[in-house]
């Protein structure tokens, strides 16, 4: 009898402690930042599933955010220094894991696209040839190979910055660079600027890179960044996550980025 | 003379060619050391490109979004009063206090958006408020218009007409319709501004936020179309507004901004002093960028280019006084060993030469180079043994001058010297090759002659040299007449060791100065 009501109380009190840490504290406004980014963000519509699932985010925590556009050097710029508490869609290395948590929610491939003309047949005759330029995002990191493709043609003055995709496309058909870094969400846009019929598309041969909320350790402690992890996996779990990627993705798409 | 051989050839060679290695080594030391400072230098000169290239973005942006946060406050007061309220706008503008910081501002406005069937409605406000002139600019039937309704501060050149209907100018268009749809800050792309009435005003962009009727949802473009009335904007002089920019750019850079993507002289916004120049194709810049920059909505290219004093700041390290100070000491090293191989092997050869010397001393008479008592005994003996050896036969000749002492005595020892010099060269001159002539003191010679064949053969020899001696000596101007004395012993007949034939000789010698000197006598003739 007395072992029966033990377990209830195990029972009942685990519900509690996972309900703890479901419920993130309230008592403050939050801010939160989104960057533009094809499917993840589009600031001309504001919509995307970055959008939808900072909506989600809000809606389930009850708390105030507030929610503003930024690039993402100064996204993780302020993340760092503690003034902003999320953003979205972010990827770890052991420099942002020092400064910011994560809760994962669905994960990619990265790809290089190069234009046709640059005359390369593979990924790795990107990097051979001294005249091809890459354009990347200030800030963003890729898959392990990608980023090492980045690195090195950076130390050898060959990477045009970008604040956004948009200027990257431009140039892109303008052949100021030849080649760019994309993710599946920026697939619709190259049929939407017609860069699809003067490139081609070469898989990193990476493991799919996890993605994730991302909150900074110095505006959030352990416990509140575990309560909001919590969200987010309440979300994966439920369907939410895959329900607001099958809004953008086909289902078997939606379904091996949310799962993979 | 012989050589005291230093060492073997291979030695000797890596000597010769050990300075050679030396200055090889240390030059390729120097170039590695050179190539790697060079490489230090550059990625030193790239990463403060970066940096300040990442600063010069970060302050543009920075500025956009200050402003861009002065216009929420402006956007946030219609959230609170209808657009037609000019007065709360004007107190509001009054209000911020646009001093020097934000000297970028040329000004802060209102356009509403009329639809055709409101046209004369708006009109007719706007008339009633204090513009009786008001029209739409220009005028003509069209389905929607986006007129500026109001410039503050209302000073200056912002007293220009309003009504400038923006929705026909595609420029403007695109921003009004980004912000709207988007619901956030739009820039437009470059445009001169409508209180710019000068063709040359300098390039200007404006920003937009859109307003939209209050308390009514506007959370998808639809109701955000829907439910727009008009928008807030703020216009910019490009230079003005990179003026009021926070921080400083580090000297040495030149900076330009441009519109869009497209980097050319009918998209540029903005260049920096001194920018002009760094488009000289003459001059490369060492380092130069483009980054695109996306501000509010909107893609900027910032162009930036190293110049002198930049590289010379952080592009030049200590490569050149790497390469100098390796290149000297690299030569001055090679010239050290060279000096200390060299040194060397004149030391040496200087004391091979001064032991031949010495040697040479010891064996032979200072005064006249003939060889001394020591040589010739060593040349006696050899004789004797090759005689012994192969039955030869030779003779020792002693030799005395005749009347040698009253010159010494009347002219001086130089005369007698000379005298002495020229008896030795002329009996030199007397013998055969293979004979040797020596001198045993004062004025006592001695000649060995080897291997002879017969008596009457040293008959003659023994005369030549009685014959040699007889000419007269002419010294420093004085004839000299001298004669001498020679007796002549003969192996084997004479002696069969040194000893008994050179005192056979010597005692020849004696007795032919007691038969009257000037003569020859042999041993045996005695005997």
């Amino acid at each position: 009898m007395s072992g029966r009501l033990l377990f209830a109380l195990l029972v009942v009190l685990s519900h509690f402690g996972l309900a703890g840490a479901a419920t993130p504290d309230c008592s403050r406004s939050y801010t939160l930042a989104l960057h533009d980014h094809g499917l993840l963000y589009s600031a001309d519509t504001d919509t995307g599933i970055d959008k939808d699932v900072a909506d989600e985010l809000i809606r389930r925590s009850g708390c105030k955010v507030i929610v503003s556009l930024m690039t993402r050097a100064r996204i993780w710029q302020l993340i760092e220094s503690g003034a902003l508490d999320f953003s979205l869609s972010g990827i770890a290395n052991a420099e942002r894991d020092k400064f910011a948590g994560f809760a994962w929610y669905f994960s990619n491939k990265y790809y290089l696209l190069v234009r046709n003309d640059s005359g390369i047949r593979n990924l790795a005759g990107f990097e051979q040839n001294d005249t091809l330029q890459l354009g990347v995002i200030r800030s963003f990191r890729y898959s392990e190979t990608a980023n090492r493709l980045v690195d090195k043609l950076q130390s050898a003055n060959r990477v045009s910055q970008a604040g956004g995709l948009a200027p990257l496309y431009q140039t892109l058909m303008r052949g100021r660079i030849q080649g760019m870094i994309i993710e599946p969400f920026d697939f619709p846009a190259l049929d939407a600027n017609m860069i699809r019929e003067l490139s081609t598309i070469y898989e990193f041969n990476d493991p799919p890179v996890p993605h994730g909320l991302i909150m900074s350790k110095k505006a959030l402690s352990v416990t509140q960044q575990e309560q909001w992890r919590a969200i987010v996996n309440a979300m994966r779990d439920d369907g939410t996550m895959r329900r607001i990627f099958e809004k953008y993705f086909p289902p078997e798409l939606a379904a091996a980025l949310v799962n993979s | 003379m012989a050589r005291v051989p230093i060492s073997n050839g291979a030695t000797r060679l890596v000597l010769t060619l050990l300075p050679w290695l030396i200055l090889a080594v240390t030059l390729g030391v120097t170039w590695f050391t050179w190539q790697h400072e060079r490489q230090n230098t550059r990625t030193a000169l790239h990463s403060q490109f970066d940096f300040a290239l990442r600063e010069a973005v970060s302050r543009v942006e920075q500025r956009v979004f200050g402003y861009e946060q002065m216009l929420r406050g402006v956007q946030s007061l219609f959230a609170t009063t209808p657009l037609k309220n000019r007065a709360a706008m004007r107190d509001y503008v009054e209000g911020l206090q646009l001093d020097a910081n934000f000297s970028g501002v040329q000004s802060i406005g209102v356009v509403e958006w009329v639809p055709a069937q409101r046209k004369a409605e708006h009109l007719a406000a706007i008339r009633a408020g204090g513009f009786p002139g008001y029209g739409i600019d220009p005028d003509g039937p069209r389905e929607v218009y986006a007129p500026i309704v109001q410039r503050e501060p209302y000073v200056g050149r912002n007293r220009a007409p309003m009504g400038n209907d923006l929705w026909l100018d595609p420029v403007r268009r695109s921003a009004l319709e980004k912000a709207r749809d988007s619901g956030m800050a739009a820039i437009s792309g470059k445009v001169r501004l409508k209180v710019d009435g000068d063709a040359n005003a300098p390039p200007g962009f404006i920003m937009y936020l859109p307003i939209y009727a209050s308390g009514q949802a506007h959370d998808s473009v639809a109701q955000r179309r829907a439910q727009l009335v008009g928008w807030v904007f703020a216009a910019f002089h490009m230079n003005d507004f990179m003026a009021s920019l926070y921080g400083s750019q580090p000297p040495g850079l030149t900076l330009a901004i441009y519109d869009g993507t497209d980097a050319n002289d009918a998209s540029l916004l903005y260049r920096s002093a001194g920018a002009a120049d760094a488009d000289d194709p003459a001059r490369q810049a060492a380092v130069s960028a483009n980054e695109y920059m996306v501000e509010a909505g909107h893609s900027w290219t910032l162009s930036l280019r190293t110049q002198d004093a930049f590289e010379s700041r952080y592009g030049r390290g200590i490569e050149t006084q790497t390469a100098a100070v390796g290149l000297g000491l690299s030569l001055l090293l090679a010239l050290l060993a060279w000096l200390m191989i060299n040194g060397r092997n004149r030391a040496l050869r200087l004391a091979a030469s001064m032991t031949e010397e010495l040697r040479h001393m010891a064996q032979h008479d200072p005064l006249t180079g003939l060889p001394n008592r020591a040589l010739f005994s060593d040349r006696l003996n050899q004789e004797l043994a090759r005689a012994k050896r192969q039955h030869g036969r030779f003779a020792v000749v002693f030799l005395d001058l005749d009347h040698f002492k009253p010159v010494n005595d009347n002219f001086g020892h130089d005369v007698g010297d000379q005298v002495l010099r020229q008896v030795a060269k002329r009996l030199q001159g007397s013998v055969r090759a293979a004979d040797t002539v020596g001198r045993i003191g004062g004025d006592e010679f001695v000649v060995l002659m080897a291997d002879l064949s017969d008596s009457d053969r040293l008959l003659a020899l023994a005369e030549k040299l009685h014959q040699a001696l007889r000419q007269i000596f002419v010294v420093d101007g004085h004839e000299l007449a001298i004669s001498c004395c020679i007796g002549v012993a003969v192996y084997p007949e004479d002696g069969a060791d040194a000893i008994t034939l050179t005192k056979g000789a010597d005692d020849a010698m004696y007795r032919a100065k007691e038969v009257g000197r000037d003569c020859i006598q042999f041993c045996n003739a005695a005997g």
